[in-house]
């Protein structure tokens, strides 16, 4: 399994790949700062800039598509920090500048649309975002615990600080509230890191898989990382902060968090599973268990929800379930399982960000244009704003996981493995998931095709907050199809050059 | 080189239509008719160069990987062809129906999209190569179908678009666990590659025979097999054009050409029948037959006594296949045709009597063969189809059945289709009656529920046309049942396909 | 045995945090609190981390201490009048039944903690901060697990977290202190941030449910 994370890779990186990561990483704070500065009231010249990080992205892909995997060593003193960047991680990293930029695109017009009066917190908003792109970009390139701590942390405040932007009473409350968790989330990680490190002098998970042994020390501190990290990834039953964090926030800071944040939580645990404990099987069932619970709750709650971004926001939790599943699918598993949930466990991850952010920018739009919150604000909203909910129901499609989306073709992988696998109780999980999704989604549709209603005060949006929401949709729909684009970057594992 | 296109092109023509007419304004109506007829005219054209090429035996297929070890396929065979080639002239027929009945009335350009979309899916039924693709487009199915069954947005139809999809997502749903289980066990399954579960061995006949199960409920929820025909008596609340599509090609018969499929070209008729699961598929289908049957004598509506006429007219189509020999698999595909065919003239005939006089109950029917004389001969000729009577399509399928049933040594099915017939019969001759033989409003008896002119003749031409022509189709693919590229021709076609090596 | 100055200093603490959170004041908790954090700064210097002391000093106790009374609406710029005063007041919600169930998991913890300990090598050096941070981490959760104050919260943060530190310096050993220091640097450097951000919402927090309140007396007036 460790080298399908790409920590075997020992092959030294060129100086101008070390230029592009460089460029990759660093750039979009950057650019925070310049937008802090300007505030641009257009897209354009964010998307001009934002580009350029994507293009060294791109660039690193074919290169690395040529000469294999990388591995970096920086020597800071008497201390060395590991990064590495493999087929996987260059997905990841392609899927965080990737929306990134969809919200660098859409922020400017929802500023204006949403928050007529330009408040102290639009300055912070564009370094935050820069900042949370960069520390998204050092967890997925860390190869060891001491940068993936940092970049954990830097994350975790910078997410704290974009939540509380708006200013309002219900947004600090909760933003409150989520500083207290994401704390109290990185202590416990801490002390688990402290653990390993006092029982094996050494923090780099390629070093760390070679040396651990299964022991007492080992499973307090996997214990310990687990439920802090599972905690910040708002895994149930620690799932209770992220519904008014969603609810609050602004919508492109939303799509941002459901996208990658609560991802990186989710990353960084597995990947420490699978160099730590690869055949805990038994407790990787708990955390398939807690999948399990996540599902069938957050999708009850989502179908019982009354807001419109509550929806969404439970439906996160339910959807991260079926992330939490590929641990009993991957932990202890023969190769054979453990390769189709692999590309089924990260292809989902690929399509539910997509499909995530999609489904906050254009519930943020319908939101916008009817100035209701609430589901069944939404009657006539199929005649009035087709392409918000066009967005919307694609999206869905890749949510619930029906074809041909990648939420589809994920769901077939894992459904696939399961069966695979012999574990049953995971198909009627994902069973139950998809029929809850399903009910959720379609009562949103329901509502919106509702015709005897008259109201006249709308205000459509922006053609370009629709236009961004669609192409993130059609993103995470074509993926399905074409899933082997991703599946072929994640077979660039690593380990042989 | 063109050749593996040309299936791509077929699905195409209405894929891409969808977007195109979502990019329309919503006015520009003439647009949308010219761009919609267009694409169905040459879909029509393209499948009927499959067609024919079909019979000069070259191969049309077009794949590439999804991911590894699933395949997206799209092939041309005999029975694909079938059902392609009803969709395509179907779609074009009831474009034309739905410009008219949709006249004037709101959001059209969301109607059109998702029509489109809904023809696109089933074309893409009628192409599958394999099982993954299959389910795919049934899927896309449920999806597409949704938004025109609630089209009208009160609340009646957003309760039967609910239960719409509380049946059929939950029916893709067992068929998506059916179909990964197979996959599990065997690897991608290409239709017509049946060996590939034959060689099992008989340890695994248990776990097939499960499978079996499973991929049937699966499938019979769109198929309306009793008792998971729940949700098509109530989407009658959609527009008309809407009904006689769904009944007549889209989400029934999808429903039944995947059981087709799936015994023909996934386990094969030899290990159905092995296994014991063509007993199952012959009580089942004529429990369906008798008990709709009776249901559709209940009903005192005109759109109603349809649907559940359809449940039991396509379970024809399960009882034929179902029947272990080759009359009856010719029975069976062939009535896959003819059924659609009669059935959408039924279905266009009432949304003329509703557009036209208002009428809804079969009781207000009276002496409107008087007012609407071509509409009333169209729906003549479409109820003695169902009934059996000859020249009419349904008369060979019928024949061809009870064939199939002496050649199975089930002769008591034959018992079955007389009953059937009498109850078929029951139901319809009371409302020709009506038509013909009572006096009505147009003998000053009375009046209409709601009377409007529609156009020059009985009513609108666009909606008149349609319906003769299917009506005319009925019984030209009766009439001409034995000249080449007739639905009869081409069931043998695929029945010797089947049963010589 | 230890000599008497290392126990000294390694007890001094726990006592100055269990002063600090359960003390009713407010103010007096936090001005507890700078003091425990230069004692824990002193420890550093003893166990030979000169710029973890340093540091400790510098964020721990200046600045951490500094935002704390900020929340409290104490400051050297009085923009804002100080916020409510029930604010400076606050007792915990404590009693024996509701401090007895809070203590479970916590006791919990540290017994599977305190498991892990056992299997390692027992430190030399300092098994006398290795116990403090151990209890420090009790204390600090269990108080944070009472939901009292938001500030007394974060306190309770900060004092795990100081806890946290003190066992992960004791646990590292010749190979591991580099990386150590720098897990901790970026804990204490994090701690502060959260403390910042923590203060500012309390802040800002308490002038919204002021103004709340005004607003509705202001409204009870007018009709």
């Amino acid at each position: 399994m460790i080298e399908r994370l790409g920590l075997v890779t020992t092959q030294l990186p060129t100086a101008t790949s070390s230029a592009m990561v460089l460029l990759a990483v660093v750039m979009p704070v950057l650019l925070g700062v310049l937008g802090g500065a300007w505030r641009p009231l257009r897209g354009w010249p964010g998307l001009a800039l934002a580009l350029i990080p994507l293009l060294a992205l791109l660039w690193l892909v074919q290169q690395i598509a040529v000469h294999g995997t990388q591995a970096w060593v920086l020597e800071l003193g008497s201390l060395t920090l590991h990064w590495r960047a493999n087929g996987l991680t260059l997905l990841l990293l392609l899927l965080t500048q990737w929306l990134v930029l969809a919200s660098a695109v859409y922020t400017p017009a929802y500023l204006r649309v949403a928050e007529q009066a330009l408040g102290r917190g639009a300055v912070w908003l564009w370094p935050l975002m820069g900042l949370l792109a960069t520390s998204l970009s050092l967890i997925w390139m860390a190869a060891d615990l001491l940068t993936l701590y940092i970049g954990l942390e830097l994350m975790g405040l910078t997410a704290v600080g974009l939540i509380l932007l708006p200013g309002r009473e219900e947004a600090l409350a909760a933003g409150m509230r989520y500083l207290l968790l994401a704390l109290i989330g990185s202590l416990a990680f801490l002390l688990g890191v402290a653990l390993l490190l006092g029982s094996w002098e050494r923090l780099d998970l390629a070093g760390l898989a070679v040396v651990v042994e299964p022991s007492p020390v080992l499973w307090v501190a996997m214990a310990l990382l687990s439920a802090g990290l599972l905690l910040k990834a708002a895994a149930f039953p620690l799932h209770a902060w992220l519904v008014p964090v969603h609810g609050s926030a602004w919508t492109p800071v939303s799509a941002l968090h459901a996208a990658l944040v609560i991802k990186a939580s989710f990353f960084i645990a597995l990947q420490l599973w699978l160099v730590l404990a690869p055949q805990a099987a038994a407790a990787a069932w708990l955390v398939g268990g807690m999948g399990a619970a996540a599902v069938v709750w957050g999708g009850l709650l989502a179908w019982r929800a009354d807001k419109l971004k509550d929806v969404v926001a439970w439906s996160t939790v339910s959807q991260l379930g079926y992330l939490l599943i590929g641990f009993p699918l991957l932990i202890g598993t023969s190769t054979a399982v453990a390769s189709i949930a692999w590309a089924g466990v990260w292809l989902q991850l690929l399509a539910h960000s997509l499909a995530k952010a999609a489904m906050f920018l254009a519930v943020g739009n319908l939101m916008l244009a009817t100035g209701e919150s609430r589901v069944s604000g939404l009657a006539g909203a199929s005649r009035r704003f087709p392409l918000s909910l066009l967005s919307f129901g694609i999206a869905a499609i890749s949510l619930v996981g029906l074809p041909p989306s990648a939420g589809f073709t994920a769901k077939w992988l894992l459904l696939h493995a399961s069966l695979a696998a012999g574990q049953w109780p995971w198909l009627v999980v994902l069973a139950v998931g998809t029929l809850l999704s399903a009910a959720y989604v379609f009562r949103v549709f329901r509502y919106s095709f509702v015709e005897d209603v008259e109201r006249e005060d709308y205000r459509p949006v922006p053609l370009r907050m629709d236009l961004v929401a669609l192409a993130l949709a059609l993103a995470s729909l074509i993926l399905g199809l074409t899933a082997t684009w991703p599946l072929a970057l994640l077979a660039i594992a690593g380990g042989t050059p | 080189m063109s050749q593996a296109w040309l299936p791509l092109i077929t699905l195409a023509t209405s894929l891409l239509v969808a977007p195109l007419i979502l990019l329309l304004p919503e006015r520009a109506w003439r647009a949308r008719a010219v761009l919609n007829l267009s694409a169905a005219l040459l879909k029509l054209l393209l499948v009927g160069l499959m067609v024919v090429g079909l019979y000069q035996g070259r191969e049309f297929a077009f794949g590439f990987t999804v991911v590894p070890g699933v395949e997206f396929l799209l092939r041309v065979d005999a029975l694909g062809m079938m059902f392609a080639g009803l969709s395509s002239l179907l779609w074009l027929a009831t474009t034309v129906y739905a410009i008219g009945y949709l006249e004037d009335s709101p959001n059209r350009k969301r109607f059109f999209a998702f029509f489109s979309l809904c023809v696109a899916s089933t074309t893409g039924i009628a192409l599958a190569g394999n099982f993954f693709t299959f389910l795919l487009f049934y899927e896309l199915l449920t999806l597409s179908t949704y938004p025109l069954v609630v089209h009208r947005g009160h609340s009646a139809a957003l309760a039967a678009g609910t239960v719409y999809l509380r049946y059929t997502l939950s029916g893709g749903l067992v068929l998506l666990l059916g179909v990964v289980a197979l996959h599990a066990l065997v690897g991608d399954i290409t239709f017509g590659e049946r060996e590939m579960l034959r060689d099992l061995g008989p340890e695994y006949h248990s776990l097939l025979i499960g499978l079996f199960l499973v991929l049937l409920l699966g499938l019979g929820v769109k198929a309306a097999l009793v008792p998971l025909h729940g949700w098509l008596p109530r989407a009658m609340v959609a527009p008309a054009p809407v009904s006689a599509l769904l009944h007549a090609v889209a989400v029934v018969k999808a429903g039944a050409f995947g059981i087709v499929r799936l015994v023909y070209d996934v386990y094969g008729i030899q290990l159905t029948f092995e296994l014991g699961l063509l007993t199952l598929l012959t009580a089942l289908s004529v429990f369906t037959i008798l008990y709709a049957s009776l249901r559709a004598l209940a009903q005192q509506e005109l759109k109603p006594r349809l649907a559940f006429s359809t449940i039991s007219q396509v379970s024809y189509i399960v009882l034929g296949i179902s029947l272990f020999g080759p009359f009856g698999t010719i029975a069976g595909l062939a009535h896959l045709m003819h059924q659609g065919l009669m059935k959408v003239t039924l279905f266009y005939c009432a949304g003329n009597y509703a557009e036209e006089l208002g009428i809804h109950r079969i009781d207000e029917l009276d002496g409107a063969g008087r007012r609407m004389p071509l509409t009333s001969l169209a729906f003549t000729v479409g109820a003695l189809g169902m009934i059996g009577l000859p020249p009419v399509a349904g008369f060979i399928s019928k024949w061809y059945l009870g064939i199939g049933a002496v050649q199975a040594g089930m002769s008591w099915v034959i018992a079955v289709l007389v009953a059937s017939s009498l109850l078929n019969a029951a139901y319809f001759l009371p409302i020709l009656h009506r038509l013909w033989f009572r006096a009505g409003p147009e003998h000053g008896k009375g009046q209409w529920p709601e009377e409007r002119h529609l156009g020059r003749f009985e009513t609108s031409s666009w909606l008149l046309w349609p319906t003769l022509a299917t009506a005319l189709f009925s019984l030209l693919a009766g009439l001409l049942a034995g000249l080449p590229f007739s639905p009869l021709d081409l069931a043998t076609l695929v029945a010797t396909e089947e049963y010589l090596p | 045995m230890p000599p008497l100055v290392d126990v000294l200093l390694a007890t001094l603490p726990v006592f100055l945090a269990a002063f600090a959170l359960l003390d009713r004041h407010l103010v007096r908790a936090c001005s507890l609190f700078v003091l425990f954090a230069l004692v824990v700064a002193l420890n550093w210097w003893q166990l030979g981390f000169i710029w973890l002391a340093l540091l400790e000093t510098l964020l721990g106790a200046a600045l951490t201490g500094a935002f704390l009374f900020h929340a409290l609406g104490i400051g050297p710029a009085r923009r804002a009048p100080p916020v409510r005063r029930s604010h400076g007041q606050d007792p915990l919600p404590l009693t024996w039944r509701r401090g007895l169930v809070h203590l479970m998991p916590v006791l919990a913890l540290l017994g599977m903690l305190a498991a892990a300990l056992a299997s390692l090598p027992a430190s030399d050096t300092s098994p006398a901060a290795r116990w403090s941070g151990l209890v420090l981490v009790g204390l600090g959760l269990w108080v944070f697990n009472l939901k009292a104050h938001l500030l007394r919260r974060l306190l309770a943060f900060n004092i795990t977290g100081t806890g946290i530190f003190l066992l992960l310096m004791t646990l590292v050993g010749e190979a591991g202190t580099a990386a150590g220091q720098a897990l901790v640097i970026t804990g204490l450097v994090v701690a502060w941030l959260g403390t910042v951000l923590g203060a500012l919402l309390i802040r800002r927090l308490g002038a919204l449910a002021t103004h709340h309140e005004s607003t509705l007396i202001n409204d009870g007036q007018a009709s």
